[in-house]
């Protein structure tokens, strides 16, 4: 019934059903990581399947035990030193274009999570109808300890989390597990993986576009898993309390207020992985949710895109190269941040990362124009 | 035939669709309506982003940041329709249960931080953070605005504007904190705007050193005291304070109502006003006291005091002044309706704009796509007008705001007549906007989901609290006579209250309109002036003529209340018009620029629309004939524009409502809870 139509080296795999395809993210010795090449094909194959009326659902999963750990950032970075932040930005470009596209699919796209699913592998996922995680699944945003800030259209994603628990996500890159997914939305179905073969069988056979039939197909597989017992969900309430706060000042000021209260290793380690990250990040971060909270996924990706221009540009901080090189390159673990001190972050500074860049012909972020297909409800709600 | 068919097809479609089958396959997307965003067929000529900051003026950040606030938390009812989040009260629940919510919210928001030195703090940058502030809070809930207002504005802002230091000392930081819930103790069953009538009576006992509090009669009892029924825990009591049997006038006292645990104190009779058309989250209620004792210094003292042996002792002899002074809290509250009221408007335009934008009705032809509402320009003439009335009302809020936070001793009453104005005629306008838009959304206004219709019940209350709107509007005449007459008697130029156009030469309307004329800010303006000049010349001849023949300047005012309508509606009209066409004037030339001009063009002819300006001659019937179809012209050319006009009022969509969006699918089937 399946045919294989791509070689084993294609750092796409692509299995042809009769309504479905399946898409595998092939680099497992890089946990999948996207690089220029990958998000390329992506973009390349979601155009032709949504011209393509045989096509009824796309499946995307990785190979091995990752899903997609990110964008390959350190192939970026090794760009710009070699061409200029022209050459991230044709990165970046090229990724967030793919995410829109995700994002205002016509057709549903379920995404198996079985692993670690984290950065980038966000944006090529989290946008799209369905997310199944399972018992393998590990989310995080990561990108504060970076000096990057959670870009892939997070801002859209993290912004509609219940309460304040995206600013959590985003601030902290607090890591989740399939079940913390669910519980809070970026999944949309718990399926334990030893069934996960049957799932992709039975959406194989299902010769359907509409979410509600997909939907109730992958139920038949689905599990209610069980929260943890030391599950960061039961703290939404200091959550709320804290990171509901106006700036980064506050909402480590309110942690600390906690902390005395309370005495609890998890506020004390929150506070810790914050003193950690870049300042500038953090800020950038915050405000790229809260903004993000009362715009359509198009305007998110394109603020995102000014912002990740600004931050490879480095003109008001390069902590995005140092954050890449003590934890990807030189892996000391050890960056030193640049601003050092959130309160040496003047407003305007932050300002200005959401300002249009001024170089000759850098053009904002243009996502494929949507309007000749017919979108579904949930896609014209994201607009 | 072409048309039999036609509709037997339609008839075919529509009932192959309502087919109860859940076979979706079945249903061929086609035939039926088709939601479209309208972002994806209009164009933005503007940025919306600048447009918003010209309008909002101020504090962009805290109006976002609470928006943000309200509809990250499941206190405020989120709910999923069309696969989008609105928040927004629950008004099919019962009273007690609006209320207790309503409370909670705003412990919510207490707890959050969002009023931190409200009342500790002073200057201009908190007081107006305060209104943009509140014009939020409106936007989800009026109960709760009010509520707050309540609490900040008349409470608080007695506290710090009747009282002296040690009342600051003793209650401002804990009002700010909420341990003290205020409520503010003004109207009575028998006397609302005539605050001076009250019949609560306060004498003094000075063997033990305290104001005694009485409700002499069923018609003293306090009523509409919003906070009172439940809550409240202290009030400011407005009484006649009675010194050895010489009455002293009207005075504020601060009386404890309720304990710490909520339990009513002792002599305090508390009653409940009852189910209301609106506003339900308010526990309005009524008081009677019954020789309530409170300590000497709960007098709030800062215009008048009594010695610890009971001599009245004032710093101010007139008693006029005396009371006029009393009054200033309520100054504060006008301001913040009148500028919030405008956020009211903005919000149900924008809902009937949007909803105008993707709802389509009537084919002009067979076989063809039905046509857009808005496209219509009978329905264009319908919103845009109002549109443009709303952007006027925002630059006549702004410049209300600056006004009133840069006052002075001076010009209090300068700040008096125009919130006066500007509350009467904000509000009256915004009911009326909401009743349009309840209409231009057909039965989809009616839901209670959709706001529009739920919010003219819920804001109908503001053409009588701090003011009754008519009340208000004769104020305005009144005080342009005082202005006309000290003017003429000392043969002063005019000064203030924008009348300086006064001591121009009179304008001249052009016997021929072009349409370029007709649009112009300066014939907009002259035409205005023109208006309000002759009609407070007649209003001085009429009054002139009634006293000469009547028994007082009180009786003269009375037989003079048309005049003084038309000259009250003059005077705000060109106040307002003033206050967009400066806005306009200091931007320079730009895309947002000249769509801005043609909104004001528009406002402009609105004004110029008026009846009284055919009524007392001031156009022709040829000119007025002019004005009206140039309406029509503008309202086709900004409507290209709704869209970006309305996106600039920067209300999130979580605050707008389901016909706003994706309302087909709100309404679908699948969308039900089976």
């Amino acid at each position: 019934m399946s045919s294989s139509v791509s070689s084993q080296h294609d750092q796409v795999l692509v299995e042809e059903n009769s309504f479905a395809r399946i898409l595998t993210l092939n680099r497992p010795k890089q946990l999948n990581a996207l690089s220029f090449q990958m998000i390329s094909r992506l973009l390349e194959l979601f155009l032709a399947y949504e011209e393509d009326p045989n096509v009824k659902l796309v499946i995307l999963k990785g190979k091995g035990r990752a899903f997609c750990a990110g964008g390959d950032v350190v192939a970026v970075v090794h760009d710009i030193w070699a061409g200029g932040w022209r050459a991230g930005a044709n990165f970046f470009m090229k990724e967030f274009s793919l995410n829109y596209l995700m994002a205002t699919y016509s057709k549903p796209q379920v995404s198996i999570l079985n692993g670690i699913v984290m950065g980038g592998g966000n944006g090529v996922s989290m946008h799209g109808r369905f997310r199944v995680a399972t018992e393998n699944s590990v989310f995080a945003m990561p990108e504060t300890a970076l000096g990057l800030f959670p870009d892939v259209g997070a801002s859209y994603f993290l912004s509609r989390l219940p309460g304040f628990f995206g600013e959590y996500v985003g601030l902290t890159g607090a890591r989740l597990d399939g079940a913390e997914m669910l519980a809070c939305g970026l999944a949309t179905h718990f399926v334990p993986s030893a069934k996960l073969p049957m799932v992709e069988a039975a959406l194989c056979d299902a010769d359907s576009s509409d979410p509600v039939i997909i939907s109730s197909i992958i139920d038949q597989y689905c599990e209610k898993p069980s929260l943890k017992e030391q599950t960061v969900y039961n703290r939404l309430d200091v959550i709320d309390r804290c990171f509901s706060q106006r700036t980064v000042e506050e909402i480590l000021s309110a942690l600390e207020r906690e902390v005395v209260d309370q005495r609890d290793g998890w506020i004390f380690a929150t506070i810790q992985t914050l003193k950690k990250a870049s300042p500038t990040s953090l800020k950038i971060s915050l405000r790229s949710i809260r903004v993000g909270r009362v715009q359509g996924v198009g305007a998110c990706l394109a603020r995102e895109y000014r912002m990740v221009c600004h931050v490879m540009r480095g003109e008001f901080s390069k902590d995005f190269f140092e954050g890449c090189r003590a934890m990807l390159l030189d892996k000391d673990k050890n960056p030193k941040w640049e601003p050092s001190k959130l309160e040496h972050i003047a407003d305007t500074t932050i300002d200005r990362y959401f300002s249009k860049v001024k170089d000759e012909d850098w053009e904002d972020l243009k996502p494929p124009t949507r309007s000749k297909f017919n979108l579904p409800p949930y896609v014209i709600a994201k607009l | 035939m072409d048309r039999a068919f036609e509709r037997t097809k339609i008839l075919t479609d529509h009932l192959l669709q309502s087919s109860p089958s859940p076979v979706r396959t079945s249903l061929s997307s086609n035939a039926c309506f088709n939601y479209t965003p309208p972002e994806l067929s209009e164009k933005y000529a503007f940025d919306t982003k600048e447009m918003r900051r010209l309008i909002d003026g101020h504090h962009l950040e805290v109006r976002d940041r609470l928006f943000g606030m309200m509809s990250q938390s499941k206190l405020f009812n989120p709910r999923v329709r069309g696969g989008k989040v609105f928040v927004s009260p629950d008004y099919n629940q019962p009273m007690e249960q609006q209320r207790e919510i309503t409370l909670k919210r705003i412990d919510y928001l207490f707890d959050r931080g969002s009023f931190k030195g409200w009342l500790t703090e002073q200057g201009e940058e908190i007081e107006l953070r305060k209104f943009a502030s509140f014009e939020v809070f409106g936007t989800f809930d009026h109960s709760m605005g009010t509520m707050l207002a309540v609490h900040f504005f008349l409470w608080g802002g007695a506290v710090q504007v009747f009282g002296t230091k040690h009342h600051h000392d003793k209650w401002l930081r804990d009002t700010e904190t909420h341990v003290v819930k205020g409520c503010f103790a003004m109207s009575e069953l028998g006397h609302g705007s005539n605050v001076r009538g009250v019949e609560t009576v306060t004498t003094y006992d000075s063997n033990t050193q305290e104001f005694v509090i009485n409700t002499p009669c069923e018609s003293a009892q306090k009523f509409w005291i919003g906070g009172a029924a439940n809550h409240a825990t202290h009030a400011i009591v407005f009484s006649q304070l009675n010194i050895n049997g010489s009455n002293q006038g009207v005075h504020a006292f601060i009386a404890q109502i309720r304990d710490a645990d909520g339990y009513l104190c002792q002599n305090v009779r508390i009653a409940d006003c009852g189910r209301k058309i609106g506003l339900n989250g308010v526990d309005n209620g009524r008081i009677w006291f019954d020789n309530v004792r409170v300590p000497r210094e709960n007098l709030l003292n800062s215009v008048a005091d009594v010695s610890a042996d009971g001599k009245y002792l004032s710093s101010i002899n007139d008693p006029d002044q005396r009371f006029a002074a009393f009054l200033a809290p309520l100054t504060i509250g006008r301001v913040s309706i009148a500028t919030s009221t405008v956020y009211i408007s903005k919000a149900g335009l924008t809902i009937a704009i949007r909803y105008a934008l993707t709802r389509r009705a009537f084919s002009l032809k067979p076989n063809e796509p039905e046509v857009l509402l808005l496209d219509y320009p009978s329905y264009q003439r319908r919103l845009l007008p109002l549109l443009a009335k709303t952007y006027a009302m925002s630059f006549a809020s702004h410049y209300l705001k600056k006004l009133f936070v840069k006052r002075t001793p001076q010009s209090y009453k300068t700040i008096h007549i125009f919130s006066s104005a500007f509350k009467a005629t904000f509000t009256w306008n915004n009911l009326h906007i909401l009743q349009e838009c309840r209409e231009a959304c057909g039965g989809q206004g009616l839901r209670t989901e959709n706001h529009v219709g739920q919010w003219k019940a819920e804001f109908d209350v503001q053409s009588t609290f701090e003011g009754d709107n008519n009340i208000l509007m004769q104020q305005i005449s009144k005080a342009l006579l005082a202005e006309y007459v000290a003017a003429k008697k000392r043969k002063k130029a005019f000064k203030g209250l924008g009348l300086e156009h006064m001591n121009k030469p009179c304008p001249v309307i052009p016997s021929q309109l072009t349409s370029t004329a007709l649009r112009s800010s300066q014939f907009q303006m002259d035409a205005l002036c023109l208006r309000e000049r002759d009609l407070l010349n007649r209003f001085a001849a009429e009054i002139s003529h009634y006293q000469a023949k009547g028994p007082s300047k009180e009786h003269a005012f009375n037989m003079s209340y048309q005049i003084a309508e038309d000259l009250g509606r003059a005077f705000t009209d060109r106040s307002i018009f003033q206050a967009f066409a400066e806005a306009e004037a200091t931007l320079a030339a730009s895309s947002l620029k000249d769509v801005l001009g043609m909104v004001r063009s528009l406002y402009g002819l609105i004004c110029v629309e008026d009846a009284s300006f055919l009524r007392y001659g001031y156009l022709s019937v040829e000119n007025a004939a002019a004005v009206r179809s140039e309406m029509t012209k503008v309202c086709g050319e900004l409507r290209p524009h709704a869209l970006a006009l309305v996106s600039s009022f920067g209300i999130p969509d979580a605050f707008l409502s389901p016909i706003a969006f994706n309302w087909i699918d709100a309404n679908s089937w699948s969308s039900i809870q089976h």
